[in-house]
């Protein structure tokens, strides 16, 4: 393959996709508040019979109490394990029989489940996600068995030089934020989890007042607000309200840390915090990172790879979530390399700092952002995960257009001025995975 | 998954998603076929839901074509590609796209090598010019062809030194055919790597870049008629090649079991087994289609509800059928035990599952189940213009397009008693290749 898609860039993208954009002149989801506080979106996407439903709650690792790290991963994952109508089998065959999917899961922010069906399976599958959000029993021996999972693949993971370099990074990014803690947990704390934990994560957490349903696909309006309001409109919310998240505090002193692993290349990851959509920074900063390190025509992709032929894998991308954002530069290279292929990372943001990019870097940068946009909304999934990524960061069904329009009047100044806010090289974070030389 | 870093393998590829799986076909899509005069082959198929297009290129070349001592070269080729023709010099290719929104790469396989632009319909013009010009006129200059030598040394680096799974299915590959080049990987020996010079290069990009070798597909927001006289003043000028040599290799049938084990640094073990089983030329191809999903497709299927679920023996296990393979190929099985289990408990009881299957006949509800994957994933493929454009492509590459239909009926037609007879005849147990990587001490 000519470029590589990495799994972590695949885990930011529905965040990178908020970095695109300019919309139809429809806005892109109707939208619409149900009495309980469900914020129900819909898209209609006629033409495949084809439905893709989302449940987004503000239930993600970043809610976790102290010490119970891994628990909102392994309560997302217990969800589709059993209800009080079925067990877990039971869901699987149910959802598998008909050809459609039914996943839960846990990232930094929220908690996930998704349907994707057939059109005409379309009430067997909204029953299904019904009551996995709303009836799981979380089963002991289910319980067991995934926590056993877990901490295996946890294990296994440890053999992937890219998952051990992110983890890594993150904490240092995030030193005492939630953001800090890997989604998954440890081996340890994954272990001590119990049932009471997981249950009493779910009452907190799982609830109508933060839930945003997603609906795209073959359907209308009417019809996806008369199914989601049979299954979800006697949700109540708990009493207590529903719990927040600080912010992560920024302004630690950067660090460095080299992890030893017998291997051939070396994973090298910069990374630092930035800021989110919110911040009229981030337009400047998205344009920066793309000229820095987003395609094949970047400058890092430039030097390090097409001149130097000193990596396969080298990018740089911003990874915004509600409560932080980080900048991230990255790249794998020979062992023997490793020194040479910091210097040129750091180098290169320093160049962003110090020097304004040329016309022809900013417009093609530009250009890109902004005229890709419809290729990461060709497809039912994706729209549904825009939607709730929009929702969710309150960047409003406008965002598209805002986007496009801040993306269009970044200058040569913005992005200089942003780099020296965000592209300074003492201010990263550094991690190395790698055989010692 | 272990699955993602199998099919890697097997494919060098991942360039989208893989195949999702889907019930009632969507309206048979109106394909618009044609083949110029210098042999290009060319489908269309509007699709005006987005105003985007996916154009693909396939080149009916891949690691199947090589020779040892030159492994690597048609993956070598596709990353050069990209480094420029005299009219559009390195990096202008990749320029030209993003500065028009548009996304592209590349993938080499066993059997093709394929390239890709999505991008906002009103550039497919611009694109077809792009693709027409490095068809026929990529410029092979040394200093490049030396320094993207060392980028795909990083690349197997990645993808095999440095990767279990990959490492330990190279071996398995390795072991399975003798006389067929499917035992070379796709992305080469590091030593042909090393070695490949431009003179062969040039000669492969000769020999097998040319129109007559090439299938061209897009979909998307275009009106088809229109599309084809694009296609046609990009291509038309291009002469027609010789026609390739053709791959004569035909791997014996294997006499006995052959096994590998081999150490690295790892958490884990890995297992996997390599059938070699007909492709989709044979008349049981539908019934092992059927029996990888009732095997190994979600999460009620055989392998995961006995092996992952019920007996937590295994982190992962899985199974996959090679149908759209150009020459017969290997049916795959693994399995990542879980931390206290051995590979050899878990080699057994895959050998088990294959026992079972022929024992006692499958139940109407798991062949019903598997079918019902089969065809809806049909249906969510639709949802994309890019992955109608490759499932065009998979059919056309196998004898022709409209074998989609026929692929749905054949697989309706699968009955209990055809997995049992195919179960027997294809998974003997003499009769495979077993790998085995254990964790270095």
């Amino acid at each position: 393959m000519k470029r590589l898609h990495r799994p972590l860039a695949c885990l930011v993208a529905v965040l990178l996709l908020l970095a695109a954009v300019p919309a139809p002149a429809a806005p892109i989801a109707h939208r619409e508040v149900l009495p309980n506080g469900i914020v129900l979106l819909v898209a209609e996407r006629p033409g495949v019979p084809i439905v893709a439903v989302r449940v987004f709650m503000r239930a993600g690792a970043a809610f976790e109490p102290t010490d119970h790290d891994g628990l909102a991963n392994l309560t997302g994952a217990l969800l589709t394990r059993g209800t009080a109508k079925r067990t877990g089998p039971e869901l699987d065959s149910a959802i598998e029989f008909v050809g459609g999917s039914l996943e839960a899961g846990a990232g930094r922010d929220g908690l996930t489940a998704s349907l994707s069906i057939l059109k005409r399976d379309l009430t067997l599958g909204l029953d299904l996600l019904g009551e996995v959000m709303l009836s799981p029993t979380f089963p002991t021996q289910e319980l067991t068995r995934k926590a056993a999972q877990i901490q295996a693949a946890i294990k296994r993971s440890e053999e992937d030089p890219g998952t051990v370099a992110g983890r890594a990074l993150t904490r240092l990014v995030f030193p005492n934020h939630p953001y800090g803690k890997p989604v998954e947990g440890t081996i340890e704390s994954v272990g001590k989890l119990t049932r009471d934990d997981v249950e009493s994560f779910y009452r907190t957490h799982v609830r109508p007042d933060t839930a945003i349903v997603a609906v795209v696909g073959d359907i209308t309006v009417d019809e996806a607000r008369r199914e989601i309001l049979k299954r979800f409109g006697g949700w109540t919310p708990p009493a207590p309200p529903a719990p927040s998240v600080s912010p992560a505090p920024g302004g630690a002193p950067p660090r460095s840390e080299t992890i030893t692993k017998d291997l051939t290349q070396a994973t090298i990851l910069l990374g630092r915090q930035a800021v989110r959509q919110v911040d009229p920074d981030y337009f400047p900063l998205a344009v920066g990172s793309y000229i820095l390190g987003g395609g094949s025509a970047s400058r890092l992709y430039g030097r390090v790879r097409d001149e130097g032929g000193l990596a396969y894998a080298v990018f740089s991308y911003v990874s915004p979530g509600r409560y932080g954002a980080a900048f991230t530069v990255s790249a794998q290279t020979r062992t023997a390399e490793t020194a040479k292929v910091v210097d040129i990372l750091r180098a290169e943001l320093g160049r962003m700092t110090r020097d304004r990019v040329q016309d022809d870097e900013l417009k093609l940068a530009k250009d890109y952002l902004i005229g890709s946009f419809p290729l990461r909304l060709d497809t039912t999934a994706k729209v549904a995960d825009f939607v709730i990524a929009i929702e969710e960061q309150g960047l409003g069904l406008d965002y598209a257009d805002r986007y496009r329009a801040s993306i269009a009047k970044v200058t040569a100044a913005d992005v200089q001025r942003v780099a020296q806010k965000f592209f300074v090289p003492d201010t990263f974070n550094q991690v190395v995975v790698g055989a010692a030389k | 998954m272990r699955r993602g870093l199998l099919l890697v393998l097997l494919l060098v590829a991942v360039a989208a998603a893989g195949p999702a799986p889907a019930a009632e076909p969507v309206a048979p899509a109106r394909v618009v076929a044609a083949t110029l005069d210098n042999g290009l082959r060319v489908l269309l198929l509007e699709d005006h839901r987005s105003p985007i297009v996916s154009l693909q290129l396939w080149y009916r070349v891949g690691s199947r074509n090589e020779t040892r001592g030159a492994t690597g070269i048609a993956h070598f080729l596709e990353h050069l590609m990209f480094r420029g023709t005299p009219s559009h010099g390195p990096g202008e290719f990749a320029k030209i796209v993003e500065r028009n929104g548009g996304q592209d790469n590349a993938f080499t396989s066993q059997d093709v090598t394929s390239y890709y632009v999505d991008i906002a319909a009103d550039k497919l013009e611009l694109v077809l010019g792009l693709e027409a010009d490095r068809m026929h006129n990529l410029r092979l200059d040394p200093k490049i062809i030396d320094s993207e030598r060392e980028v795909v040394i990083e690349e197997r680096r990645m993808r095999t030194e440095d990767d279990p799974g990959g490492f330990l299915g190279e071996e398995v590959g390795a072991l399975a055919f003798r006389a067929h080049s499917y035992g070379q990987p796709i992305i080469g020996w590091m030593v042909d790597i090393k070695r490949i010079t431009r003179e062969e290069i040039q000669a492969f990009y000769k020999t097998y870049y040319t129109p007559n070798n090439a299938l061209l597909v897009a979909a998307g927001d275009f009106k088809a008629d229109t599309a084809l006289a694009q296609v046609k003043a990009a291509f038309g000028p291009i002469p027609r090649g010789p026609a390739p040599p053709g791959v004569t290799a035909v791997e014996p049938e294997q006499n006995g079991e052959r096994r590998v084990v081999v150490r690295k640094q790892a958490e884990l073990p890995i297992v996997y087994l390599g059938y070699p089983v007909p492709n989709q030329q044979s008349p049981d191809a539908a019934a092992l289609e059927v029996l990888s999903v009732v095997l190994a497709g979600g999460r009620s299927s055989r392998i995961y509800r006995d092996l992952v679920y019920e007996r937590q023996l295994a982190l992962e296990a899985g199974g996959d059928y090679s149908y759209f393979s150009v020459d017969p190929n290997l049916f795959w099985f693994w399995a990542t035990p879980l931390p206290g289990q051995t590979p050899e408990t878990l080699e057994k009881e895959l050998l088990g599952e294959m026992d079972r299957l022929r024992k006692e006949p499958v139940s109407d509800e798991e062949l019903k189940r598997a079918k019902n994957q089969i065809e809806a994933g049909f249906v969510f493929q639709e949802d994309s213009v890019h992955r109608r454009a490759s499932l065009l492509a998979r059919f056309e590459l196998i004898g022709g397009y409209g074998l989609r239909d026929r692929y749905l009926e054949t697989i309706r037609a699968v009955t209990a008693a055809d997995l049992e007879r195919v179960a027997k005849a294809w998974f003997p147990g003499e009769r495979k290749n077993v790998g085995i990587l254990l964790p270095k001490p």
